[in-house]
């Protein structure tokens, strides 16, 4: 009885040591996210309810509380509004087309294809280049005048489209900046996903053909859902990346033309950088990060409900 | 066991050398803040005395200047330091850059962390935010006063706020027009006659509109820059000037009035016709132009500089004129220069700025940067029979509209307001707008803007 009582008290014992060995390990990583990452957020929070510009900084005198002001000028001027339905509307563009071309680029080269190694390792190029020059390659071909995007609708129009300028029509620039996006972003989506149908389980798709399933009852039935852990990182590392994206609408369009590219990136960018107004910058943003939370807590709603079924 | 002690180990050597990096950045700006080398001037800055002055002690002063680091400028600008330590050996000139596009919030956050630039080398454009972070100083404070005195009036004026100046131009162009005489020729105009109004040049604009290049491309008649940039802006504030329009009264309120709606009109009229290649940056303006696709733009008299590198034989068919009259205007433009900004970082520094500032001045120096470097005119009275400018077949047919120059109000967001502008001309082009509507819309956005 006293072995079995002293036995007990050893493992409590192992378990405290190994607790606090554990809590030691996990210290710096905990330091480090609320030095660089908690105390920031916070920061630009309370900044958001503050007037709180460059002389600021520079002079070392806190921002002054100004009753909402920062975010009552937003929500005023008409641009905040604007800014979330562009945001919104590319993420989810953005966002979807990749998936369903990286879901079809994918299947194609966990096929057995020949060359999709090869292809696999090619296809990794424009991953590789940065966003920002990405953008630049982007309006050289989309260029008015003599851009590679205008010859070829001259030509496969026959002629009767000579003036087609992507990223100067309002209706059309969003567009313009979402296949450079698509064309950066697809490759890591399409290697996440062969990476996850490289795992789904022959013996199961064996036994559904053996069962009379087709092709498409396979891949709804037994692919999808095998590889759905895969499926949720790679869609939600694609949300978060389009919903961050600056680069692209900074260096193709500005936020233009007449708005129509002025994101949530970008309108912070303005107001905390081109009007040096760090305060409201800090109120974009806030909205921004919240907007976020709220879209990432939705899809990850909808794709707990998926992982039950 | 071992191995746990290991992880252990390694885990705090990792959160140890993290904060070791960030301490040494603080450290490193806390000894740059120390001012580096103690510096000793035998006279008082400010006046002739400064430049005079003899520097008796080593000093370091830090000079903020994004073109450094731009090609076709940066042999420039490191000759002439060079030479300026051969004069000065007691002053050792230490460079801070960055792109054109982060210059300014690199100096900015080199002040937040107690780092201030003592020379900074940007657009006049600058000057409001530099001077609402509080770190530009009056140039009376430090320049010699001969320098300053020998700024034209009204170029000094372009560079203050509330009468007070905060920047010499090194060198200075309004937004004048460029256009292609051989274009003028192929439409059978005269190349030595361009147009010096509005509606001149709408009349001659079917004759340009009418002809292709040898690869049968359309030549644009008139270039004006809409695409979202803050220059793009400050070209349109200058096409306002053109009509007699305001766009900001003297307090810095916006004033919106005829001239400004007629000029609205007018980039409405330019692109109806499709006579202005649409939402486009100087870049692509100058592209154009070098190409022989664009027969008249408006730009900094620098921007020749794009246009050579793309066509050197633009030589032969550029030539310059003033900005056009529109309206009751009478063809005023904005200023556009490249501008020495100053900080006051205390006596020995300001001494050795302002010899500095004096030798980048110097008729010598600017000569050379006309000559090498960029077409621009001089902002020194001193200097207004200057051989290079006088010579320059470029330059010359747009010399007088220097004296033909209105104040900006300086305001903190003016880049902001610049962008908003910018917005408004796209929506009265690319988008359709009505004007009445676009100017509403650009109303609100800006009230917004300089709330």
């Amino acid at each position: 009885m006293e072995k079995k009582g002293f036995m007990k008290i050893q493992m409590t014992a192992r378990q405290r040591n190994d607790r606090i060995f554990a809590g030691a390990l996990l210290l710096p990583s905990v330091l480090i996210t609320v030095v660089f990452i908690l105390i920031p957020v916070v920061d630009s929070v309370v900044k958001s309810f503050l007037d709180y510009e460059v002389r600021n900084i520079i002079s070392g005198t806190p921002g002054e509380w100004n009753n909402f002001d920062n975010y009552i000028r937003l929500f005023r001027n008409g641009r905040l509004g604007m800014s979330i339905v562009n945001t919104l509307a590319f993420v989810v563009g953005v966002v979807v087309v990749q998936f369903l071309l990286g879901m079809a680029l994918a299947l194609i080269l966990n096929s057995n294809i020949k060359f999709a190694r090869f292809v696999r390792s090619i296809m990794m190029a424009p991953w590789v280049v940065p966003t920002i020059i990405s953008g630049l390659i982007w309006m050289w071909l989309y260029q008015p005048q003599y851009g590679l995007l205008k010859y070829l609708i001259q030509i496969f129009t026959g002629g009767s489209v000579t003036d087609f300028a992507i990223l100067n029509n309002p209706q059309t620039a969003m567009l313009g900046i979402a296949i450079a996006a698509l064309w950066k972003q697809i490759p890591l989506t399409t290697l996440l996903l062969v990476s996850g149908l490289t795992n789904v389980s022959e013996d199961l798709l064996e036994a559904a053909t053996i069962d009379g399933a087709g092709s498409v009852r396979k891949f709804f039935s037994i692919t999808i859902p095998s590889i759905m852990s895969v499926i949720k990182i790679t869609v939600s590392m694609s949300i978060i990346e389009n919903f961050k994206q600056f680069p692209l609408f900074w260096t193709m369009t500005g936020g233009g033309p007449d708005n129509s590219t002025t994101t949530l990136a970008i309108l912070s960018y303005r107001e905390a950088f081109v009007s040096n107004n760090f305060g409201s910058g800090a109120a974009v943003t806030t909205i921004w990060m919240l907007l976020m939370i709220v879209v990432i807590f939705v899809y990850n709603r909808i794709f707990r409900n998926v992982d039950m079924n | 066991m071992k191995k746990r002690v290991l992880a252990l180990t390694m885990a705090l050597t990792m959160a140890f050398l993290t904060a070791c990096s960030g301490g040494g950045g603080q450290s490193g700006t806390a000894a740059d803040t120390g001012g580096g080398e103690s510096g000793g001037a035998s006279a008082e800055t400010g006046g002739n005395s400064a430049v005079d002055a003899e520097i008796t002690e080593p000093v370091t002063i830090k000079f903020a200047n994004y073109a450094v680091l731009e090609a076709g400028y940066d042999v420039y600008w490191n000759g002439l330091l060079e030479k300026f330590h051969e004069e000065n050996p007691n002053i050792t000139v230490e460079l801070v850059t960055a792109p054109y596009g982060e210059i300014v919030n690199t100096i900015i956050n080199m002040a937040g962390g107690g780092d201030k630039v003592d020379v900074i080398f940007g657009e006049n454009d600058w000057i409001p935010t530099l001077v609402d972070a509080g770190l530009a100083a009056p140039v009376e404070n430090v320049l010699s006063q001969e320098l300053v005195a020998d700024i034209y009036p009204n170029i000094l004026e372009a560079c203050s706020m509330d009468g007070v100046a905060y920047g010499v131009p090194m060198y200075i162009s309004p937004f004048l027009m460029y256009y292609n005489k051989d274009l003028f020729e192929q439409a059978g105009l005269d190349p030595n006659s361009p147009p010096t109004t509005y509606d001149e040049m709408l009349e001659i604009a079917p004759k340009l509109a009418a002809l292709t290049t040898e690869d049968g491309n359309q030549v644009y008649p008139f270039g004006l820059t809409t695409a979202s940039v803050a220059v793009s802006g400050a070209c349109l504030t200058s096409s306002v000037y053109n009509f007699g329009g305001t766009v900001l009264d003297e307090e810095g309120n916006l004033a919106i009035d005829q001239g400004f709606r007629d000029a609205v009109e007018m980039w409405k009229t330019l692109d109806d016709n499709g006579y202005n290649p649409q939402n486009s940056k100087l870049k692509d303006l100058r592209n154009l132009f070098a190409l022989g696709q664009l027969a008249m733009y408006y730009d900094q008299s620098w921007g020749y500089n794009g246009i050579s590198s793309i066509n050197p034989d633009a030589e032969s068919f550029i030539a310059s004129a003033a900005p056009l009259k529109g309206g009751d205007g009478t063809g005023e433009s904005v200023l556009q220069a490249g501008t020495l900004m100053v900080v006051d970082n205390g006596d020995a520094q300001k001494a050795a700025v302002a010899k500095l500032v004096d030798f980048i001045m110097s008729e010598e120096m600017l000569t050379e940067y006309f000559e090498t470097v960029s077409p621009a005119y001089p902002a020194r009275q001193s200097m207004a029979d200057l051989e290079v400018i006088a010579d320059s077949p470029i330059l010359a047919g747009a010399a007088d509209s220097v004296s033909n120059l209105k104040t900006v109000t300086f305001v903190p967001a003016l880049s902001d307001l610049n962008l908003e502008l910018c917005t408004l001309a796209q929506a009265v082009t690319v988008s359709g707008t009505d004007v009445d509507t676009a100017i509403a819309d650009f109303e609100t956005a800006a009230r917004g803007i300089l709330e």
